[in-house]
């Protein structure tokens, strides 16, 4: 299970409501887009057909005009009449599919030139494919004045159904309805183009916004993990850096105390060890003098001891192990004013060994780079340490008057005390530098309750 | 006539507390050289000493201060419960006025260094039996009178603080520690002045705030 990390999480954040902001804003422009397009289609639509029924209308209106002569004057059993205006009306054929139709009022097909199997057949009660009545509607739209009818009727050219409007008129006397229609199908037929024209449009918007999303996310993605790869390259390298400046100060460390351990206390011993043999000859033979040689030699073992006590304390202060943290900041304190003459003040709570080993070594080991730094950097007269366990854990802080953050950052702020903050962060502590009331620096570290131990054994058994 | 007429007065008890036998043999042998002195025993730390105190009845107890098991400042302590009268000599490695004070504050009579020329250990045994403290040459200018508030609590007074600041009463400490009461009465006093606290309202009050009593399951 791999946790994301913070900038995995960051661009994350970032991310989804792009994503969805983006999605949001496709789907209202395209609704939008379709609602517009629709309106506009069915408009142009409505139009179309209404040119076509005013023209229809008209058409059949000039028909019934142009006979007036003839039936206006004939009775409505006069078979010549009828005769001569179904002929004519027969001729009538106009564009690819245009005709006049006659129906009588009983369903009778008297006019149908380009049908003319229908003549004289009787089509009362026929339909559509749509079951819609088609001849029985004619006939009564036309006895009722005229009107448009809508109906599915086959080409007569291919012999297919498409949608036909009709008008419809009627010449009363002689129980005839007379009209014409077209075959609306092409209107139709360039509204559904139009319609998936602009499904078409908004389907390629929607693949446009999410190239262009994706592409954003990728940058994004690919800007951030560049940055983080580098990132990660110069802290590798830092850590790098650190390790080995580490490791030289261990080696040298080592090197240090071989030198003090061969050349310091070593020697002595082989002086004890010549003293020693020296004694042992003289009583041997009963020289009096042996004890000079015995005195020299214990003389010398004084020093040695003197010495290893010596270099132990400055590899780890034993006080720090016997007595705690406080007696051992005291004493640190203690010599760094006998050294520097910088005056100083410790300040503790009177609880003694409270802190597991972890955390007094890295408190002692903080106020240890902080008293070096403010004698190397900080021009300090005046030095407070303190060092007190509240309710959360403990807190030591090291404040001076010196010249403070600004002017001794790049050097303060060095190897020494980001070791220290490396270390106090592995406690959960807190390693933090301010400005002092003084004016000068303050360093504050805080170890949390878990590093503070139980309090000594009540009973013993 | 009897002989402790005519003879010095009874040998000094002498008890050896020392986690290295090297050491512990060397002093026992140089003790061994002196007339008066008789090493009762040679223990290997802080809670053998306590086991065997009553039993061996020491004058003086030469202490170890870095042991095993228990350290050297809380025996003395702790033997000092049991046995009042003992006189205590620190012997230590260290010449730091810190650990001087520590183990004085936790009630021992001498302090003396472990690499002194042995006629000193002598001395030092002379000079608390004489009911006098004996402090190593060289230690007694670093001891700066102590300002009384800022006198750290030693160990025992450490852990009966914290049971006292749990709630219980001065003869529950008692029986917990195996002490009598007036031995928990006379730590509570010194709490008490050390602190600068009359009541145990405020003790508790004044453990919590130090960090005393987190983690021990007691809530305020």
């Amino acid at each position: 299970m791999i946790a994301p990390t913070y900038a995995q999480k960051l661009t994350l954040i970032a991310s989804v409501p792009l994503v969805l902001a983006v999605t949001a804003i496709a789907f209202v422009v395209a609704l939008q887009a379709r609602a517009v397009a629709d309106r506009e289609i069915s408009t142009l639509e409505q139009q179309l057909l209404d040119a076509k029924k005013v023209e229809l209308r008209n058409y059949v209106t000039q028909a019934r005009n142009g006979f007036y002569f003839v039936y206006g004057s004939a009775s409505p059993d006069d078979g010549a009449a009828k005769s001569q205006v179904a002929q004519i009306l027969a001729a009538m054929i106009y564009g690819e599919e245009g005709q006049f139709f006659v129906y009588d009022y009983d369903g009778t097909a008297l006019v149908s030139p380009r049908q003319t199997d229908r003549i004289n057949r009787n089509f009362a009660g026929e339909t559509d494919s749509d079951g819609t009545p088609v001849v029985d509607e004619l006939i009564r739209i036309a006895r009722s004045g005229g009107g448009y009818h809508t109906y599915m009727w086959p080409k007569p050219s291919t012999g297919e159904d498409a949608q036909m409007i009709t008008y419809v008129t009627s010449f009363p006397s002689w129980q005839w309805a007379v009209g014409t229609g077209v075959f609306i199908d092409d209107v139709l037929a360039s509204g559904a183009a139009a319609r998936s024209d602009v499904q078409a449009r908004v389907q390629r918007t929607f693949f446009y916004i999410g190239v262009i999303t994706v592409t954003a996310l990728l940058l994004v993605f690919g800007t951030g993990m560049l940055v983080n790869l580098r990132e990660r390259r110069l802290a590798d390298a830092k850590l790098k850096k650190l390790t080995q400046r580490v490791f030289d100060a261990q080696e040298e460390e080592r090197g240090r105390v071989a030198r003090e351990l061969h050349d310091g206390i070593s020697q002595i011993l082989v002086g004890v060890r010549y003293a020693l043999d020296n004694a042992r000859r003289r009583l041997e033979r009963g020289d009096a003098r042996a004890a000079e040689p015995l005195a020299k030699g214990i003389d010398s073992l004084a020093q040695a001891i003197a010495e290893v006590r010596r270099i132990s304390r400055d590899l780890r202060p034993s006080i720090l192990d016997d007595l705690g943290l406080g007696p051992a900041l005291k004493t640190l304190v203690e010599q760094f004013a006998l050294r520097t003459g910088i005056q100083c003040r410790f300040d503790t709570v009177v609880f003694r060994n409270r802190l597991d080993d972890e955390a007094k070594i890295a408190l002692y080991r903080i106020a240890q780079e902080a008293l070096t730094n403010i004698e190397r950097h900080a021009r300090a007269t005046e030095v407070i340490v303190d060092l007190r366990g509240h309710r959360q854990g403990a807190t030591l802080s090291i404040s001076d008057n010196g010249l403070g953050l600004a002017k001794t950052r790049s050097t303060a702020g060095g190897l020494g005390l980001r070791n220290m903050q490396e270390r106090i962060e592995q406690l959960d502590g807190t390693l933090t530098m301010q400005t002092s009331a003084q004016g000068g620096t303050e360093i504050t570290a805080t170890v949390p309750l878990t590093h503070m131990l139980r309090p000594p054994p009540t009973a013993l058994p | 006539m009897t002989l402790s007429d005519t003879q010095p007065p009874a040998l000094i008890k002498v008890m050896i507390v020392d986690d290295h036998p090297m050491v512990a043999e060397g002093i026992q042998s140089i003790l061994e050289s002196y007339d008066d002195i008789n090493v009762v025993g040679c223990l290997p730390n802080g809670r053998a000493a306590i086991e065997s105190v009553a039993e061996l009845d020491p004058d003086v107890i030469l202490m170890d201060l870095n042991m095993p098991e228990i350290g050297g400042l809380s025996a003395t302590e702790i033997l000092l419960e049991r046995q009042p009268d003992t006189r205590i000599v620190i012997l230590s490695m260290h010449d730091n006025p810190e650990y001087i004070s520590s183990a004085l504050s936790h009630g021992a009579m001498g302090y003396i260094l472990k690499d002194v020329p042995t006629d000193e250990i002598k001395l030092a045994i002379d000079t608390v039996m004489r009911g006098e403290r004996y402090l190593c040459t060289g230690a007694q200018g670093s001891l700066e009178p102590k300002d009384a508030a800022r006198e750290s609590l030693t160990e025992r007074e450490q852990t009966i603080l914290l049971q006292l600041a749990q709630g219980k009463s001065n003869k529950e400490v008692a029986l917990t520690l195996d002490i009598s009461v007036r031995t928990v009465e006379t730590h509570r006093k010194n709490i008490k002045r050390k602190l600068g606290i009359s009541s145990t309202a405020g003790l508790t009050r004044y453990a919590m705030e130090h960090g005393v009593l987190q983690g021990t399951g007691v809530r305020l």
